[in-house]
């Protein structure tokens, strides 16, 4: 079980001052409570990763947290920060394969918006790019494919899973 | 530090490197980036003269609403970046926002009020316009408000780096806002020019030029 608020800020309290023993043990929780946070917005590979490089992050942050504020909203912040870094870096690899013309057949394991809340997120779209991307991007299809089913020319497909993607990229760091 | 090949190293070689920590407190900043604006207005005052005439009467209302407006700008602004420093999650005011909305008013009156006066001039009474008038280009005062603004900008960023900053962008624009209002003010009061076309224009375009410089240049200083 992952500890609870009063847990975390005691141990962080600690840690602050100095106590290693603390730190251990908070570092242990925090990197729990980030697997769990991490668990529904990357794939299951990468969050390792992401925890370790939080840990890290938190670790060098320490000295930002307040005391007489909560402790978990921070962490969450922190955690939001490189998780948003992440889809920024990601999404960059994707833009840019993207625009590859030979590169689109298999890129949809590599694409970031497919693993992020994607059914609230791509409600948010107008629905052309929407389709778009869920047909790349989720099922799998090529671009041609794609541009056979829903009508559309390959390059207006590319633009609006570009832009969509985009979109997506923005209302993700819009998140508070 | 390098990446550990499993979470319980890194873990380890944390905690085992952990050294006490100065907790980063809301009010260094505020301390930081106010002696930031007295430097920039002391440095102002030694270069250009502190402007006794605002003091005596000398100066018109349109002076002191800008430069009123110009101080809670800085203020607002300041706030919501010093926030800004401490990671958390949550709605964020809008409040540096409608300060700036509120100072734009300034140079949008006296635009109007110069467009309105040259419609209606009357060139062959011998009177110079108001396009004439000299006062009306001296933009010295905006390059000199700007110049003092990086004193403050150099504060912000320096705060904003010992801190976590989770919206770089936000950060960029506020300390640009920041940095530009309270580099005006600073200039400000050693300006004895304060007619609606100068002080509008020219005591207000130091925040302008640094929202935008701190929104380009900021984000990448801060990036941690």
């Amino acid at each position: 079980m992952v500890a609870d608020e009063p847990t975390f800020a005691r141990l962080m309290a600690a840690a602050q001052d100095g106590d290693k023993a603390a730190a251990n043990v908070l570092l242990s929780e925090v990197g729990l409570w980030l697997e769990r946070y991490f668990r529904r917005r990357v794939p299951p590979h990468q969050i390792d990763d992401l925890v370790q490089e939080v840990l890290i992050a938190f670790y060098t942050k320490r000295a930002t947290w307040d005391p007489k504020r909560p402790f978990l909203p921070w962490l969450a912040a922190i955690a939001r920060y490189r998780w948003v870094d992440h889809l920024r870096k990601v999404y960059k690899h994707d833009g840019k394969e993207l625009m590859e013309d030979d590169a689109v057949e298999d890129s949809d394991e590599e694409v970031v918006m497919a693993r992020v809340s994607l059914d609230r997120l791509l409600g948010q779209l107008p629905d052309k790019q929407a389709r778009v991307i869920e047909m790349v991007k989720i099922t799998g299809l090529s671009i041609r494919e794609a541009a056979e089913k829903t009508g559309q020319s390959e390059s207006l497909v590319k633009v609006n899973i570009h832009r969509g993607l985009k979109k997506l990229a923005t209302m993700v760091e819009e998140v508070d | 530090m390098d990446k550990q090949a499993t979470r319980e190293d890194l873990i380890a070689a944390l905690a085992n490197d952990l050294t006490p920590v100065q907790r980063v407190k809301p009010s260094q900043g505020a301390a930081l980036i106010a002696f930031a604006t007295l430097v920039a207005g002391a440095s102002c005052i030694a270069i250009f003269e502190f402007w006794t005439g605002m003091l005596t009467g000398g100066a018109s209302a349109f002076y002191w609403i800008t430069n009123g407006l110009l101080l809670l700008l800085g203020a607002s602004s300041t706030s919501a970046l010093i926030a800004g420093a401490l990671p958390r999650v949550g709605a964020r005011g809008a409040a540096p926002y409608w300060s700036a909305a509120m100072l734009s008013v300034v140079p949008i009156a006296a635009i109007i009020t110069v467009i309105s006066l040259e419609a209606n001039h009357d060139h062959s009474s011998g009177v110079p316009s108001v396009l004439a008038d000299p006062l009306t280009w001296y933009w010295e005062c905006g390059a000199y408000g700007t110049a003092a603004g990086f004193v403050i900008a150099l504060a912000a960023v320096m705060f904003l780096r010992r801190g976590a900053p989770v919206s770089l962008e936000r950060s960029g624009w506020l300390t640009g806002l920041a940095a530009g209002s309270l580099g005006a003010l600073a200039y400000n009061i050693t300006c004895p020019l304060d007619t609606v076309a100068h002080v509008g224009i020219w005591h207000t375009v130091p925040v302008l030029v640094w929202a935008v410089i701190g929104r380009f240049a900021v984000p990448p200083l801060i990036r941690w």
